[in-house]
């Protein structure tokens, strides 16, 4: 049952996504070089098989659905009600608070992509770091915050120092 | 020459050693390790580049024994089969012997995948010059139909995954007309989103991401980091067992989807099938660690067969080793042996290379493997994560590249969730771009005739190859179903 929900909520996702992908398609202007094909065809073609894939995959869970659903229905209604054990997934299990801590690592990186620029590359790098730390379970504190910014320096001398790579040096430069 | 050894031969020790160390860690497989190293390839010289992540494919995959044998947890899928004789012989006080029969082992079955890699993917190359457009669409195509054998539990979700890659080839400037497509009026979407970019988001940043709910592993004792290699006696018994996951190995290694783990499994069942000695099978037998780590360490030569003759990737580690030369613009498949004789043959040596450095990174790297293994989770993660997007920002010195990578990362965590196969999106991505631009040169050519990818005699071939890999796959489904039906038919 939990493995069909997911299933028609991945299709309606994907329907969703083939819809709004078609409305851009047919949005591409034509070109008077353009072949037969055009630089429309291919991506109305993919937009046209993933809604064909998207109905195939909703359809096929919700007869799942259903399936799963009647033998209950007569059961139910013939023998007295007992409680129930809650549905077993199948599959392997899905880690606990994955939503959760994925906004969280997720937020750290956004946060890393609008600070960089302004902080510069040591700071930011060391910030993201210890937010990490903290989102994956582990404590914030001095040795968590020393090895952020020893980490941070390291990295710094490794891309900036020995590859030469140009990472944002942020105010600091205008500071000092 | 002389100059290439001295870039190939240290890429080829340094790759083996990054690639046993992110081996170890439990939960990095080889193609995340390979994706993490991937954007810091991009300075580098081609060969040492393709050497390097090649090398570390190879490191990987002896890596990921350590953990298996010494903690009771693979460090890669391909090391399950490690795990249930390895930890035997490791509580029996023999972790060095089943560590030094992992190490061996693997360099023996790394040799003979490199017998293999380099006697196919020459004669594979020879019709190179013989590929016209619509022979080229048709490769494509081929590579597209791997995807039924890829899509895992189903075909539908694999299918839709292989879709939306290609719907992701499809953004930035059109390949024949020259027109903008979903680019949303940015300049940094003109050129198309970059392989590399997908890559190291679905694997690296998406499994970062889902692993921030998984608890931490065990840890090792220092006193388990000596290896010993296997005495005579020991090298004669584990011969057959070898020979078996080396064979196993290097047929699984080219089949689409074949991959390590499939192989180790497999071997470590013939091994026990053709031993002498079949009760010690599970109670810490030195054959059922030879026959597995044969097996996938011949898988990391022999699955770059595919790849590199025909440009299509049988597995995750070849998809990322595939996305390291598209980064350096060389195409993997019948003209790369022509146009860029001197990389695939710098890749051969290297490879080689690769696997001598095994066997003496292996017995050195032990210490600081155990260092790193036992580090809190948190603090892996964390340096992971910033290596991640540093790595990315150095390609092209673009933050708008770092989000866009998170952004794929989300995307793989989803994937995850809603039990997407990566790979198919990521053949998707790859071949998308092969497949329009010679789909529509192909029919300029030919005024609009559709007969041409019929009439053009290896174009027809591989069309027909791809027919029968999908009406396989299908047909293998509707089997599979029937004989499910009817056991839950079956009376109890």
């Amino acid at each position: 049952m939990e493995d069909s929900r997911r299933e028609i909520v991945l299709g309606c996702a994907t329907l969703a996504i083939a819809a709004g992908y078609y409305l851009m398609a047919v949005r591409i202007p034509h070109s008077d070089i353009a072949d037969v094909i055009g630089a429309q065809g291919l991506p109305k073609t993919y937009a046209a098989l993933l809604a064909i894939l998207s109905i195939v995959l909703i359809g096929r869970a919700a007869l799942a659905r259903r399936k799963a659903a009647v033998p209950d229905a007569p059961a139910m209604s013939m023998a007295p009600p007992v409680s129930v054990a809650p549905p077993v997934s199948e599959g392997p299990p899905v880690p606990k608070h994955v939503g959760w801590r994925t906004f969280g690592m997720l937020l750290n990186g956004a946060l890393y992509v609008a600070l960089v620029t302004r902080l510069g590359y040591i700071l930011s790098i060391a910030g993201l770091i210890a937010s990490t730390i903290a989102f994956q379970g582990g404590e914030l504190n001095r040795r968590s915050i020393a090895v952020a910014m020893g980490g941070a320096l390291l990295l710094w001398l490794l891309f900036v120092r020995l590859l030469h790579i140009p990472h944002p040096p942020g105010i600091w430069p205008s500071v000092f | 020459m002389a100059v290439g050894l001295l870039t190939v031969i240290p890429a080829a020790f340094g790759g083996v050693a990054w690639g046993i160390l992110g081996g170890a860690l439990p939960g990095i497989s080889p193609s995340i390790t390979m994706a993490l190293l991937l954007p810091f390839t991009y300075s580098m010289a081609p060969t040492t580049a393709v050497v390097m992540l090649a090398c570390t494919y190879i490191g990987a995959e002896y890596g990921g024994s350590i953990p298996a044998i010494l903690i009771r947890t693979p460090g890669t899928n391909a090391a399950a089969a490690t795990v249930v004789d390895g930890y035997m012989m490791k509580m029996q006080g023999k972790a060095g012997e089943a560590l030094g029969i992992s190490l061996y082992s693997g360099f023996v079955g790394g040799l003979f995948g490199m017998l293999v890699l380099v006697g196919l993917t020459e004669r594979l190359s020879t019709v190179a010059l013989a590929f016209t457009p619509p022979a080229y669409f048709a490769l494509g195509v081929l590579g597209l139909s791997v995807i039924a054998t890829l899509a895992g539990d189903s075909l539908v979700t694999g299918l839709i995954a292989g879709v939306l890659g290609l719907m992701i080839s499809t953004v930035g400037t059109d390949p024949v007309a020259g027109l903008n497509r979903f680019t949303f009026d940015s300049p940094e979407l003109l050129s198309g989103i970059p392989p590399l970019l997908v890559m190291v988001g679905l694997y690296a940043v998406g499994d970062l991401f889902v692993k921030t709910g998984e608890p931490d592993w065990a840890k090792a004792t220092r006193e388990d980091t000596r290896i010993k290699f296997p005495s005579p006696a020991v090298w004669k018994r584990i011969a057959r067992p070898q020979a078996i996951g080396s064979l196993l190995g290097a047929f699984e290694g080219m089949m689409p989807g074949g991959g390590g783990a499939v192989s180790s499994f497999l071997a470590y069942n013939e091994a026990r099938r053709w031993s002498r000695h079949k009760e010690e099978f599970g109670h810490g037998s030195p054959e059922g660690i030879a026959a597995p780590e044969a097996a996938n360490n011949t898988v990391a030569c022999t699955a770059l067969v595919p790849m590199l003759s025909l440009g299509i990737p049988s597995s995750n580690s070849s998809a990322v080793l595939l996305g390291g030369f598209l980064m350096h613009g060389l195409i993997p498949g019948p003209l790369l042996f022509v146009s860029h004789a001197d990389v695939v043959h710098g890749l051969y040596l290297g490879m080689f290379a690769g696997n001598v450095a095994m066997l003496i990174i292996g017995y050195l790297i032990m210490s600081p493997c155990m260092w790193l293994v036992n580090r809190p989770k948190p603090y892996l993660m964390a340096f992971i994560y910033a290596l991640v997007v540093s790595g990315v920002y150095a390609i092209q010195n673009s933050i708008f590249h770092v989000g866009l990578t998170l952004g794929f990362g989300v995307l793989g965590s989803a994937m995850k969730y809603f039990r997407l196969p990566v790979l198919p999106m990521v053949l998707g991505v790859v071949l998308g771009f092969v497949v329009e631009s010679n789909y529509r040169r192909a029919l300029v050519i030919s005024s609009g005739d559709y007969r041409t990818f019929i009439q053009d005699p290896i174009a027809a071939g591989l069309l027909a190859v791809a027919f029968l890999f999908v009406t396989g796959a299908l047909v293998r489904r509707l089997r599979e179903a029937r004989s499910a039906r009817r056991a839950a038919a079956a009376p109890v």
